[in-house]
């Protein structure tokens, strides 16, 4: 009561402090969130290189990007098969070694803590560190390569192969980060599921796919749509592994070196803001489809 | 008897190949770190020999690389950028979780799918905004571009720290708005101490983050004075090329705080890392 004389009711007090707490939060995510989203779509309709004024054109951008930009095709293709060939090998990896990491053996807590490693690593650090493994002349793998009687791999050097490199790169990256969201599915399986099996003679191998794999379905839809959504937008270890450009000739030419020459490097702002929508829209046309997919099957079960 | 024998002599052979298995898997982990470090101890003419171990061991590449790039000044804007943008995400965001958590206002749930809906949106989409922004503000080349976009926290932190005060039991809170706190005095003295686990992951998460954190600073910064380590590391990559030994001690000198702070946090960082997908680039 103490507070009605006061004259401040606690429940006005309580709203006022719970907005002023939220402002400087709220701000922040307005000025540097709300409003560049806003500002972005507008500039797509824009040609603009920052020295002249921006002057409207419309469907242009976007018109230029679908039917007169070859390169838009090379790099969607790039990042295609950058995407698959990250996401498939690091899911299959990260499940085996969830599955061995799970297993309750003296020691475990040390090998998590070594597999794991490699998230602490920056993306920059990493390539430039799978760079001196991949030097055609006289790196690791080429020689290793050569005691079995291998010609020199030109891994940097040859359109193809670099994208081999890159997803090489990629993986070892995505390996741990899967690996910790499953494993963590996995630990939330029920014992007594495994004990029923075993009762019933199921093999290793058998309850992993009839018991671990559909139980940790959810995890693993996370970690497809999450994977899919750092490949799409691939940026460093692209720039540092490749020299920037994208490049042997355009073997590595993904959508994020793309968007990132023709904003910085051709200043060109309207074209890679249409750009970076049109990456925004298939990214979420991808997440919609997985989640719609993981739902049926779940449904089926 | 026999069967009892086989079983056990099974039971060996099953855990022999499951600690292989578990060794390989951990060397694949670690050894293009290894090899870096291997790398970084070798003379120039011996780095293209495939051996693990450095004949002579040549601390002196170390000191190389504190002569070609001023390692010191970029480690020291590097922890400046990292600290700030920590602390400020910390403060912020569980000033902002509480009162989402427990503080009623009009507007407010409203508000909160507004942050949950921002989550959605790929950095791609705002890096060239903000850029423009940054410049708006004569922010370009400056600290300042570092820092600030980051100090007043994000949505992301704000969701995280929400959902942990809401797992907090309310009746510590309901004494105290009994003997007469004021909202202010029951998040900074009461809340905040129990929270130290979501905080704990929400740091570590942010300062990994700022730390390996690559196309902002490519786009923000030119001078040398305060770039960040890995700007500095492709810097040098673009300039000596093919100098492996000094790049990988580089490399091995930008990664070691790095693995110091996970060999520190690791749970909290792990345990951030299953619950929000964060970190998986």
């Amino acid at each position: 009561m103490t507070s009605i004389d006061d004259g401040v009711m606690p429940t006005k007090r309580r709203a006022r402090a719970g907005r002023a707490f939220v402002a400087p939060n709220l701000a922040a995510i307005a000025v540097f969130m709300l409003f560049p989203l806003g500002f972005s779509l507008y500039m797509s309709f824009q040609k603009w290189d920052l020295f002249t004024p921006a002057k409207f054109v419309g469907l242009a951008n976007f018109r230029h990007l679908f039917t007169d930009d070859p390169l838009f095709a090379t790099a969607l293709r790039n990042t295609a098969v950058y995407t698959i060939g990250t996401l498939v090998p690091a899911v299959l990896i990260s499940l085996v070694v969830a599955a061995l990491l799970n297993r309750k053996l003296k020691g475990i807590s040390v090998f998590r803590a070594v597999v794991f490693v490699p998230l602490a690593v920056s993306s920059v650090v990493t390539a430039v560190m799978w760079q001196y493994m991949f030097n055609t002349d006289d790196g690791l793998l080429n020689t290793m390569l050569g005691w079995v009687g291998i010609g020199p791999v030109p891994w940097l050097l040859d359109p193809g192969w670099a994208m081999v490199s890159l997803c090489m790169v990629s993986v070892w990256k995505s390996v741990p980060f899967a690996t910790v969201v499953l494993l963590a599915a996995m630990q939330g399986v029920p014992h007594t599921l495994y004990e029923a099996a075993r009762i019933d003679g199921a093999s290793a191998t058998r309850q992993f796919i009839s018991i671990t794999v559909p139980l940790i379905r959810g995890a693993l839809s996370f970690v497809v749509v999450i994977t899919i959504i750092n490949a799409f937008q691939a940026f460093d270890q692209v720039y540092v592994l490749t020299g920037g450009h994208g490049g042997p000739e355009t073997g590595t030419y993904v959508l994020g070196i793309m968007l990132f020459q023709h904003a910085f490097t051709f200043l060109d702002f309207g074209y890679a803001s249409a750009l970076a929508w049109v990456m925004f829209a298939i990214l979420l046309g991808l997440t919609v489809l997985q989640l719609r997919l993981t739902r049926r099957s779940s449904l089926e079960l | 008897m026999s069967y009892l024998i086989r079983g056990v002599r099974r039971s060996i052979v099953r855990g022999v190949a499951l600690y292989a298995a578990l060794i390989g898997v951990a060397w694949c982990a670690l050894f293009p770190i290894l090899w870096a470090l291997s790398g970084s101890l070798k003379t120039e003419s011996e780095v293209a020999t495939p051996t693990v171990m450095p004949s002579h061991p040549q601390w002196a590449n170390y000191g190389e690389v504190f002569s070609l790039m001023p390692f010191w000044r970029m480690f020291l804007n590097t922890v400046l950028y990292a600290g700030c943008v920590t602390a400020g995400q910390v403060f912020f965001c569980s000033l902002a979780g509480y009162s989402f958590a427990r503080l009623r206002f009009r507007g407010r749930d409203t508000l909160f799918v507004l942050y949950l809906a921002t989550l959605m949106v790929p950095l791609t989409v705002t890096v060239i905004p903000q850029f423009i922004l940054m410049r708006t503000f004569g922010w370009t080349d400056t600290p300042w571009a570092m820092i600030v976009p980051g100090l007043f926290g994000s949505a992301f932190g704000t969701y995280l720290m929400r959902q942990f005060f809401r797992t907090l039991p309310t009746d510590l809170e309901e004494a105290a708005i009994l003997d007469g706190c004021t909202p202010w005095q029951i998040y900074w003295r009461i809340l905040l101490p129990q929270t130290k686990p979501a905080i704990m992951v929400l740091a570590v998460l942010t300062w990994v983050n700022v730390w390996n954190d690559f196309l902002w600073p490519l786009v923000m910064i030119q001078r040398q004075s305060i770039a960040t380590l890995n700007l500095g590391l492709v810097w040098m990559q673009g300039q000596y090329v093919s100098r492996w030994p000094v790049l990988m001690a580089a490399s091995i000198l930008i990664l070691l705080p790095l693995l110091l702070v996970y060999a520190i946090a690791q749970r909290a960082f792990v345990r951030g890392i299953a619950v929000t997908g964060f970190g998986g680039r």
